[in-house]
């Protein structure tokens, strides 16, 4: 366990981060406070469960662009059921939840059962999620959150913010469901051979509609946390999801030709990103940097995984940039029909 | 077509009586299907602009307004480039997320050469599209030098090319003052409803139908999109083709970041950011499917009129401009599913040529 664990793909970036990370807070006053690690948290534990509403999806070889749309959608819906149709805060994230399950559901249905790449799918019903929270709200955001939802999004023991425990949950649920559960190992095995899991008698279409549904409940989870943390429901959530929800699983070693999945990869993955981050900030480096440096994270997480594989397992890696070229060159991962 | 004499050389050795009937019906299965495709999904598009415009024009007033008309045409035009931008890559099965960056870098970098730097048009228009290619170009290299998808490499370049853009210009904001861009962008052309960009997207438009149907590099690039592996037995190139395509994209994407430069005139590293969505629009409801080897310019050239005729006739019916996006959304969705019920026959058929063959030897040619 402890070997494999110190083998996982991430793992030389959680080093270099926590070695880079200790340097700062010794050189930095700001860095290494209590308050600053909260900050660095609070970021994280949004990001990750955007990364897992983004790997579920992955693992079945699938991908969505629609996480920040149904985040967007579902942002609105907890402002307006709170502070509009004045339901009680505990009924109006159910159903905030629920209208994102029923997104993604709505996804995982029209791609399993017509069979259009989910590229197309999920870029048209992101685009329409989007619409109607700009549409039902005219841009204008809801102020009046919930005190519980700001205690869930603000709140923190010394570093430790309360978000982080949702967060948390939401891994190890989604990590145990992908190891243990049927339907977990369904998804993993229709993504990762699509055709030897349909020939030995696993449902392509019920796994697609799987691993749609549950990301868009996750998507739906992230966006009731974000409610929290920004104090304030706003339409405009998810526009900047897009490079996160992918870079998060990627960094984390999740593979985007399905059949892989790390959720503890996407936890990690999601501090190191926060960290980057909030270093940029607090070293007054342009925040502009942010998005240059997570472009090329993700090419350094891509990269280095391949080199790990050619270091590892040679012949097994030269057999997959092979044989497997021309499905992983054919454009995205699920462009197929 | 060298690519076709070299394969055919190489199959002479053993089956020399097959190898000519072969070579015959995959011209002619190409030809077929670039007539059909275009036809098909461009009749049907041509039915829409027709219904629409006659909905918008009966129903709001002002649609039929040379001055509307105008508006359409130039967001018209700049979105069919867009959609040939991205058709490009979208022909040899592969995409490109980064346009709208490329097109930030572009349009910035026209902005500081001709108002920071006063260096002269047509210098400066020609280190645009130089620009634009070499970065496109670096995605191709990067994404055969890798072995990785181009979804994700062109991904993190959406990022990392965004990013540069905001951090080289500080998202300042450039004014250019040249009268040429503006009478191209804003002028008129023979009559006062025509925007001269309409003449630069269909010299584009011209140029890569020539690409696609009299072009050996266009074919092998269809080949390369429908079949990659084969196409690379048969002894095409696909490094070359790819980089080939990357390089179209860019210079595409230059030029749909001149020609929105030309008409906003006012300029800054935010251009772009909202092309993703046009970019794939224009090709998808052109009728090209995205795991590759199809090209319909007319279908893109149709679709990208749609879709800003759509856009400016649910303005004038008075719908609220925050409810367009979902309006784009569902035309896309709807799109892809009616043509998907409608041609799911056919699309499976696409991988059995001699199936094709005997559906067409029955149906009558138009």
């Amino acid at each position: 366990m402890m070997g494999k664990l110190l083998r996982a793909q991430w793992m030389p970036l959680l080093g270099a981060i926590a070695v880079a990370g200790v340097v700062l807070s010794f050189t930095n006053k700001e860095f290494g406070t209590a308050f600053n690690v909260y900050t660095i948290l609070q970021t994280a534990a949004v990001d990750a469960v955007i990364g897992l509403s983004q790997m579920v999806v992955l693992s079945v070889g699938d991908l969505s662009l629609a996480v920040g749309g149904i985040g967007g959608l579902v942002t609105i819906a907890v402002g307006n059921l709170f502070s509009v149709q004045h339901w009680p805060i505990g009924a109006a994230i159910v159903g905030a939840l629920l209208i994102g399950l029923v997104c993604g559901l709505l996804n995982g249905i029209i791609i399993a059962y017509t069979g259009i790449s989910g590229f197309i799918v999920t870029l048209a019903t992101g685009t329409a999620f989007t619409g109607i929270s700009y549409g039902v709200t005219s841009t204008i955001p809801y102020s009046n959150v919930s005190s519980v939802l700001v205690t869930l999004g603000q709140g923190r023991v010394s570093f430790f913010p309360y978000a982080l425990i949702v967060t948390i949950a939401a891994t190890v649920l989604i990590g145990g469901a992908l190891r243990f559960l049927p339907i977990g190992r369904e998804v993993l095995a229709v993504g990762g051979n699509r055709e030897a899991a349909v020939l030995s008698g696993l449902s392509r279409q019920r796994a697609t509609l799987i691993a749609h549904t549950v990301s868009g409940l996750l998507a739906a989870v992230a966006a009731v946390m974000y409610v929290g943390v920004l104090q304030s429901a706003t339409p405009a959530t998810g526009s900047d999801w897009l490079i996160v929800s992918f870079a998060v699983p990627i960094i984390g070693g999740t593979a985007l030709v399905g059949g892989e999945a790390s959720a503890s990869g996407c936890f990690v993955a999601a501090i190191v990103l926060a960290a980057i981050n909030d270093a940029l900030i607090v070293l007054n480096i342009n925040t502009d940097a942010v998005e240059l440096a997570e472009g090329l994270l993700i090419f350094a997480a891509v990269l280095a995984g391949r080199l790990g594989q050619v270091v590892l397992r040679p012949g097994q890696a030269s057999g997959t940039r092979r044989g497997g070229g021309a499905t992983e060159t054919s454009g995205a991962p699920a462009a197929t029909t | 077509m060298k690519a076709r004499t070299r394969a055919l050389r190489g199959k002479t050795t053993s089956a020399p009586s097959q190898a000519a009937p072969n070579h015959v019906t995959a011209a002619k299965l190409v030809r077929v299907r670039l007539v059909l495709g275009t036809s098909n999904s461009s009749l049907g598009l041509v039915l829409l602009i027709v219904a629409s415009w006659t909905i918008f024009g009966l129903g709001g007033s002002g649609f039929l307004s040379s001055f509307n008309l105008y508006s359409v045409g130039q967001l018209a035009a700049r979105d069919a480039v867009l959609g040939m931008a991205q058709a490009a890559l979208v022909v040899i099965a592969r995409m490109n997320l980064a346009v709208g960056s490329i097109g930030a870098i572009c349009a910035s970098l026209l902005g500081y050469l001709l108002v920071s730097a006063s260096v002269p048009l047509p210098l400066a228009l020609v280190a645009v599209c130089v620009v634009g290619i070499l970065a496109s170009l670096l995605m191709g290299i990067v994404e055969l030098r890798s072995g990785l998808s181009s979804f994700i490499v062109t991904l993190a370049f959406l990022s990392a090319y965004g990013g540069a853009a905001l951090l080289v210009t500080g998202a300042q904001q450039y004014e250019i003052t040249s009268k040429v861009l503006n009478r191209l962008g804003n002028g008129s052309l023979f009559v006062s409803s025509l925007c001269p960009l309409v003449a630069v997207a269909l010299v584009c438009g011209v140029l890569v139908w020539l690409l696609y149907t009299r072009n050996g590099l266009g074919w092998r690039m269809l080949a390369v999109g429908s079949n990659e592996q084969a196409a690379r037995v048969s002894g095409v190139n696909v490094r070359t083709v790819v980089l080939a395509s990357y390089a179209i994209s860019g210079l595409l994407c230059a030029i749909a970041a001149i020609m929105e430069s030309s008409y906003q005139l006012n300029v800054n590293a935010g251009v772009g950011s909202d092309w993703l969505l046009p970019s794939f629009i224009a090709p998808v409801l052109g009728g090209l499917a995205l795991t590759g080897g199809d090209i319909s310019v007319i279908g893109i050239l149709l679709a990208a009129l749609f879709y800003d005729s759509l856009q400016s006739g649910l303005t004038i019916l008075n719908v609220p401009s925050y409810w367009l996006e979902l309006a784009e959304g569902l035309v896309l969705l709807v799109a892809v599913v009616l043509d998907q019920l409608r041609h799911s026959r056919r699309r499976s058929a696409r991988y059995r040529p001699t199936e094709i063959v005997a559906v067409l030897a029955e149906e009558p040619v138009a």
